[in-house]
């Protein structure tokens, strides 16, 4: 897949049909993957396929100017397409290169289920149902479903829906609905009280470092609402009751466009649970206007649509 | 001075003699994520695991949000108060990267000016170093100069040499806080020749090099090519996580909350990552994002050297570790244009 | 004897100028008795609430939050209150999740004719957060 993904990468550059490409080349550190972003053709050898491509790309498409070809899996281009509909990139400055992928490797359970971190680990690899882990020689073998990122095991497009060209062939995804959503059925298992207390805790420990607004692509706003200063609506330093209203509000700002893509959580460097309220906000969508973003690249943004009736059990 | 030792199994014994009078912190983890903690007590399990911690020491001196005072409106005009902070306060087991950091950062709250809320912390602090045993492989300290198992920085250095801690007393403060035990022993030359073996070992595991011999020239040369900056800002993505988490960083903003005739003041971190970090009303002077990522090497190795002879910067890694788009400073330091560039950056 | 203060819910009421805010004129017109715990801020439209006004409030300190706008269908502005609504019902629901009781944010259509039923919208309001008690949802532990 690799190979194939750096001619067409390479083809797109030299026909001029893009200004740039946009893509993964491996990390500096071991099972970790950078974005690249190039217009050099050379550069384009780097490309890299493999279980640790987290990054949503699609945040690229709002900053890089010209014409782009964007290497896309099924979550990053779902994204793209809720980019389009909602007016922020126009779809014929866009090149999807389309790469199928049934899961990526969430290195943080790996560490916590070998005890041990990235840099003590000599190799993982992905086979199948099993992955392989090898530290000081000796093999571990887990479970796929314990290591993937929880997004991944309830990925609802593993072959990306909306592309110019696929490169590999199309997949399943290794999917595990229940465990995917299973801390967010502890939350609602939980009273109200309990949820707040969960909330306010877990907030707490946030430093406003705002990786988690920087890294998604549906948040492109040119000033954010915590920069507003007259009038000011959240504190601009990290006090429980403002980060907590940070990531509420962000989170029904988004709302819609948000492709459960799992970088939020990841990125935390407090491992704040994020994905547990953006996921349940994006349930929400689809349970009461049933509607999921980036599927089609025509249809109205959420917010944007109506239906005469709807929701009226929610207003007096 | 003579070194002393003391066995692994009495270290929470002497954790609980210095927690009676103080107030003292240890690595501890919250959901995975390692960081410094008022020690409860009993449990010393951290000796296991402790790497390093993700929010670096800086955090003890500089919180992420401090009140600097409070306020009141009264008949007879506003009362302010001012939050008293005498608690000493015990830190155990900073590492040599983290340690730098503050005496790096001592250069601007105590030398250059008193700053108020860090300095009644500072001197009410004592930093007890313990010896790095598993350097990251994102570690580069070496290279700044720094050693992972020494450390001029601290009070007392604790060195892992199997079931014991060799302990060297660096500051005088650091001799008294050993007096008052019969738990410490006097290290022998065995001990003494154990430690060192172990520190070379240690330090040959940094394995992450940087040559930043002349990097401030380097900067210097291209300091206008914008083509340059570009590229090597394309996937930032300007959020804090580099700057909140460096042992050096320490901008910060003020601000006031008010509800009707009473309020605070606080202050918090601040990034030069961020976007609108320098907006004034007429403009915005690194409104573009290599411009900002320009200033933040700039500043770390060129800027602060020039101004305080110390390069902003310990080699701890934490950037690299966590950066959410794994943009590492220690390949940019070493990718540097070599030859000047007359390029122009408008 | 001591006099026991006792705690009046304060509610912030988002009215949309051309219906909900004429329909709160026409109870007071018509004389209709109903709570005073509601300070109304008069908006345009409902569409224009944004959650952070709704969030803001319950930050501050109000007891609770009302948004009131236009009949679906009939809003001055053909599709504000659609926005809306969309966005209350996303609102209400994304906040009962966190913790926040779902009494403390109510929204309801009032048209400038309804003047009776604005009264008992707000009586219905109060009476919910009276039995729900004062917001210390965002206090500091202790106050």
């Amino acid at each position: 897949m690799e190979q194939e993904l750096r001619k067409e990468a390479r083809k797109l550059l030299e026909e001029g049909k893009v200004d740039y490409i946009v893509g993964f080349a491996g990390g500096s550190l071991k099972f970790t993957a950078t974005p690249l972003i190039t217009k050099e053709k050379e550069e384009v050898a780097s490309l890299v396929v493999n279980p640790f491509i987290v990054n949503n790309l699609a945040k690229f498409l709002t900053e890089v100017p010209g014409r782009i070809g964007i290497v896309a899996k099924g979550c990053d281009s779902r994204s793209v397409v809720s980019l389009i509909q909602d007016n922020q990139v126009i779809r014929e400055n866009v090149v999807i290169i389309g790469v199928p992928c049934s899961g990526l490797i969430d290195i943080a359970k790996v560490e916590k289920l070998v005890n041990r971190d990235r840099d003590e680990i000599d190799d993982i690899t992905l086979q199948g149902e099993k992955v392989a882990v090898i530290i000081g020689g000796r093999k571990t073998e887990l479970p796929t479903k314990e290591v993937l990122f929880e997004h991944c095991l309830g990925c609802e497009s593993p072959t990306p829906q909306e592309y110019d060209i696929l490169v590999g062939k199309p997949t399943n995804a290794i999917g595990d609905k229940e465990l995917s959503r299973r801390r967010i059925k502890q939350l609602e298992d939980m009273v109200p009280e309990q949820r707040w207390a969960f909330w306010k805790e877990q907030l707490g420990r946030c430093i406003r470092c705002y990786a988690c607004r920087q890294v998604c692509p549906a948040c492109f706003c040119e000033r954010c609402f915590v920069e507003e200063s007259q009038p000011q609506w959240i504190s601009s330093v990290s006090q429980w009751q403002d980060n907590l209203m940070f990531q509420v509000i962000r989170n029904i700002h988004v709302a819609g466009r948000c492709t459960d893509c799992g970088e939020c959580e990841r990125v935390c460097p407090q491992n704040i649970p994020l994905r547990s309220l953006s996921k349940k906000m994006s349930e929400f969508v689809d349970e009461m206007f049933h509607y999921q973003a980036g599927l089609n690249k025509d249809a109205p943004a959420l917010m944007t649509a109506y239906e005469q009736v709807e929701a009226e059990d929610l207003i007096m | 001075m003579a070194t002393k030792k003391i066995s692994k199994k009495e270290i929470a014994k002497l954790l609980g003699i210095w927690n009676q009078q103080l107030s003292v912190f240890v690595p501890s983890k919250e959901e995975n994520v390692a960081k410094m903690v008022r020690w409860d007590g009993i449990d010393v399990s951290f000796l296991d695991w402790y790497r390093n911690t993700v929010i670096p020491c800086k955090a003890n001196f500089l919180p992420s949000m401090e009140r600097m005072f409070s306020f009141k409106k009264n008949e007879d005009g506003y009362h302010t108060e001012i939050p008293q902070d005498k608690q000493k306060q015990l830190i155990f087991g900073i590492r040599p990267c983290d340690a730098r950091g503050i005496a790096t950062m001592d250069k601007v709250f105590t030398e250059t000016y008193e700053d108020f809320y860090y300095v009644s912390k500072r001197k009410n602090t004592l930093l007890i170093g313990l010896s790095c045993t598993n350097p990251y492989d994102s570690c580069f300290c070496t290279s700044l100069g720094l050693e992972p198992t020494e450390a001029a920085d601290v009070d007392l250095m604790f060195t892992d040499i199997g079931d014991e801690f060799l302990i060297e007393e660096i500051t005088d403060k650091g001799e008294e806080l050993l007096v008052a035990t019969s738990l410490v022993k006097q290290a022998t030359k065995a001990d003494d020749a154990k430690a060192k073996m172990l520190k070379a070992t240690v330090s040959a595991m940094v394995r992450k090099k940087v040559d930043i011999k002349e990097i401030a020239k380097k900067l210097q040369a291209c300091f206008s090519d914008k083509d340059y900056w570009e590229k090597v800002a394309a996937k930032c993505i300007s959020c804090g996580v580099c700057t909140f988490l460096c042992p050096t960083c320490f901008c910060f903003d003020i601000c006031d909350e008010l509800v009707k005739k009473q309020g605070a003041r606080y202050r918090g971190w601040d990034s030069c990552s961020f976007r609108l970090y320098t907006k004034m009303p007429m403009e915005n002077p690194r409104e573009e994002k290599w411009r900002r990522v320009r200033q933040r090497v700039c500043h770390k190795y060129e800027f602060y050297p020039m101004n305080f002879d110390v390069t902003a910067c310990t080699g701890c890694g934490r950037c690299i570790r966590l950066c959410p788009v794994n943009w590492d400073i220690s390949q940019i330091l070493s990718s540097l244009p070599t030859s000047a560039i007359s390029r122009s950056e408008k | 004897m001591e006099c026991k203060s006792e705690w009046e819910p304060r509610i912030i009421g988002f009215l949309c100028k051309w219906c909900s805010y004429a329909g709160a004129d026409l109870a007071g017109s018509g004389r209709k008795k109903y709570p005073a715990n509601v300070r109304i801020l008069k908006v345009p439209c409902s569409g224009r609430v944004d959650p952070l006004l709704i969030l803001k409030g319950l930050r501050l300190g109000f007891d609770g939050v009302l948004v009131s706008g236009c009949h679906p269908g009939d809003c001055h502005y053909q599709t504000g209150n659609y926005r809306a609504r969309r966005r209350i019902a996303l609102t209400k629901k994304f906040l009962e999740y966190i913790g926040i009781p779902e009494e403390r944010f109510k929204a309801s259509w009032v048209s400038a004719s309804e003047g009776a039923k604005f009264a008992q919208v707000v009586a219905n309001v109060v009476k919910d957060i009276e039995e729900i008690g004062p917001n210390k949802l965002f206090a500091e532990d202790g106050q």
